[in-house]
């Protein structure tokens, strides 16, 4: 028996829903105020819950239709490898911020984004990195001396 | 007093620097307009950055110049390729491509880019006169209302954004969800922390508005790499094409009725929260056919396919402005950004926003006028630029923007954890979007979910208790009218998919008109109680014509 998509949203939702209305014990109940700080969360949760149960519901009732939807025309990793490498490369940046700086970590994460993403060339090599160099320069100025903005200098090259 | 306030907003309006953004601006959204897969909404999402170092009302001209720029500049690729650069052209393509194929693109590209300037002053017309009335009405709101009102912009959003109505009312609690993370506005107490010292502060906005819009959208636009590696754009023939200014200024003046009816059809597709130019512009095309003499003759290239569609989008941008500055209410995405923007410059949207910020509501009325005047002038010049852009491969682009989103979104408040924010929000965007669930409606509720909170909590403090609140919601007539047409636009999917076909149909709208009628009659003033009438009679008009016909569906579409 296959489950469809839908189905494992709803009910991730409804486990979501479940650790909210946990969390929402440790919201402290003030002395002072109308409405205690509790009650637009709840009524939100609540809302999200019912609605999550209603997927379900209906994508319990309409499952065969819905697999044959949801068939993926590539395998997985294919489909979102190029996703894939964003993240892994924004989250790389991130986590170099504090040492690259936002110059020298945003022409890395520019030049290994169009390297991993365009063909594979000596040539075009060259050009992603002239891309790199040049747009988070132009965009780095612009931020730091047209609106005065100090971005996250790193520890390498501290400008 | 008024004439003091429209003279310091022109001074502010026509500053150098001013209109040296309000044409960079829309030349950048004429530009943006005309890629494919760079939507309007990601266009005004990246200019958000730019903005807070400047004065609000140089941020917020910037950011209509851009806006007005992209609902333009989806025509060009539309025209020139049949590839429609936003989806608010996408019934533009329908008439333009085949017009351009014919040996008329300058034609074609007149009739479009004119067609845009008529729709848009039609609508900057009735903004500047209807928002100020509108504003008065809005002044008349308690917080029961305004919570009604909340509630009614996000059922409508849910319902009009996407093609399952219970994951876009999910989408939009989920915004409610994440609006309530952090420090309670009220209370002043830390809810859904987890013990994090960063998430005290809750979500910035627009971090959680760049994340789930511009981040995932590049993400989409690169999942194919063979694709993603091909220019933008190829085959584009537009060498030595002229725009036929006269030839296209005289058409439409000799089909005005044509130009009138569409940009009606877009200021109140924009005055609804949620409906944009993408509405807008297949209902008038639609309509413009209905009421052709020759309908059969639309797609073959016919001006009336390329006039409709093409002022309609621009006139809802207008009808979007009118709520979001008489109501505080964004009528769509894009508005939504802007109160953003707003807020960044501790301008409050509200009812009593034109009152309290009367030069900047002026500024907002004159850079929305000279926008279109700026777009006509920019034209020519990005119609080159359209074709030198469309040769960069779409990964290259992505790789550019997604840094400057990392650069922009730091540059809002100096914190690194916002671009972790835009990180994770990327991330929810794009899941959400492959799970076919609408951004749209999340983004509403981020954005109105301190709205609707406040709102009910000095709703119940004024009403006493719980019961009382719920009396209140229902015996207040401003309140009951905004649940009423909630109630409604829930059904509303059904009732377009089932509209031909069931029988209950031919009910909706007289039931819709008669349950209008009585929050209607509630209120003070005869001119309501009139309208009141008139929807009651309006309703059992069409009760009795259906009765008549059996309650056929068929018969009815026929007559």
């Amino acid at each position: 028996m296959s489950v469809s998509r839908d189905t494992i949203v709803a009910i991730l939702l409804l486990a979501f829903c479940g650790v909210l209305w946990h969390a929402s014990y440790d919201i402290e109940i003030t002395s002072y105020g109308t409405m205690p700080s509790t009650v637009w969360p709840r009524i939100v949760i609540i809302a999200i819950g019912v609605f999550s149960a209603l997927l379900l519901l209906r994508s319990l009732l309409l499952r065969e239709e819905e697999t044959t939807e949801a068939a993926p025309k590539l395998p997985f990793l294919k489909r979102y490898r190029n996703a894939g490498i964003i993240y892994a490369l924004f989250l790389f940046f991130l986590l170099t911020l504090p040492t690259l700086g936002m110059h020298l970590g945003g022409a890395l994460f520019v030049f290994l984004a169009l390297t991993a993403l365009g063909r594979p060339s000596p040539k075009l090599i060259a050009v992603h990195a002239a891309i790199a160099v040049v747009s988070i320069g132009a965009m780095w100025s612009i931020f730091t001396f047209g609106l005065r903005v100090i971005l996250p200098q790193g520890e390498i090259l501290p400008i | 007093m008024i004439i003091e306030n429209v003279l310091f907003a022109f001074q502010e309006v026509f500053h150098w620097k001013n209109l040296g953004l309000m044409v960079l601006g829309t030349t950048a959204g004429l530009i943006a307009g005309s890629i494919p897969g760079f939507t309007i909404t990601m266009a005004v999402v990246l200019t958000l950055p730019f903005t807070f170092g400047l004065s609000p009302v140089e941020g917020l001209s910037t950011m209509i110049g851009v806006f007005v720029g992209g609902l333009s500049g989806g025509l060009m690729s539309g025209m020139l390729t049949g590839i429609p650069g936003t989806p608010s052209s996408i019934a533009t393509t329908f008439d333009g491509f085949p017009m351009a194929r014919k040996g008329r693109p300058g034609l074609a590209l007149g009739l479009g880019v004119w067609s845009s300037f008529f729709g848009g002053i039609f609508s900057a017309v009735l903004l500047v006169s209807l928002a100020p009335s509108l504003a008065k009405i809005g002044l008349e709101f308690g917080p029961w209302d305004y919570f009604a009102l909340v509630l009614f912009a996000l059922t409508i959003t849910a319902s009009l954004s996407g093609e399952t109505l219970v994951k876009g009312i999910i989408a939009g609690l989920l915004g409610l969800f994440v609006a309530s993370v952090g420090e309670d506005e009220i209370n002043g107490v830390a809810r859904f922390t987890f013990g994090s010292e960063t998430l005290e502060s809750g979500f910035d906005f627009l971090p959680v508005l760049i994340g789930l819009f511009a981040f995932s959208q590049l993400l989409s636009d690169v999942q194919d790499t063979e694709k993603a590696r091909q220019p933008l754009m190829t085959g584009v023939e537009a060498k030595g094409v002229r725009v036929e200014h006269l030839a296209a200024i005289r058409t439409i003046f000799s089909r005005w009725i044509n130009l009138v009816r569409s940009s009606l059809i877009g200021v109140f597709t924009g005055v609804l929260p949620a409906a944009g130019g993408s509405i807008s512009n297949i209902l008038a095309y639609d309509q413009a056919k209905k009421a052709s003499k020759n309908p059969s003759e639309f797609g073959t290239g016919v001006p009336d396919g390329i006039i409709a569609p093409e002022s309609s989008n621009n006139a809802t941008a207008g009808g979007a402005l009118i709520t979001m500055m008489a109501l505080g209410i964004p009528g769509d995405v894009v508005t939504a950004v802007m109160l953003g923007a707003l807020l960044i410059h501790n301008v409050q949207p509200s009812p009593s926003f034109i009152t309290e910020n009367p030069d900047l509501a002026y500024a907002i009325f004159i850079a929305f006028f000279l926008a279109h005047f700026i777009m006509i002038a920019m034209q020519a010049f990005c119609l080159k630029a359209f074709l030198l852009v469309v040769r960069i491969p779409m990964y290259m682009l992505a790789a550019v923007i997604l840094s400057y989103c990392a650069i922009g979104v730091f540059a809002l408040n100096n914190i690194q954890d916002d671009i972790w924010t835009l990180f994770v929000f990327g991330l929810i965007g794009y899941a959400m979007k492959l799970l076919g669930f609408p951004l749209a409606p999340m983004i509403l509720g981020v954005v109105l979910g301190h709205v609707a909170e406040l709102n009910l909590s000095r709703a119940i403090s004024l009403s006493g208790t719980g019961e009382q609140f719920l009396l209140d919601m229902v015996t207040r007539p401003w309140a009951l009218f905004f649940l009423i047409i909630a109630a409604f636009s829930i059904v509303f999917p059904w009732y377009q998919k089932a509209r031909q076909t069931a029988s209950w149909t031919l009910g909706y709208l007289p039931a819709l008109m008669l349950c209008l009628a009585v929050p209607l009659a509630m209120m003070d003033g005869w001119p309501r109680t009139l309208i009141a009438v008139v929807l009651a009679l309006g309703a059992v008009y069409l009760l009795v014509q259906s009765a008549r016909r059996g309650w056929s569906v068929s018969t009815n579409d026929a007559a």
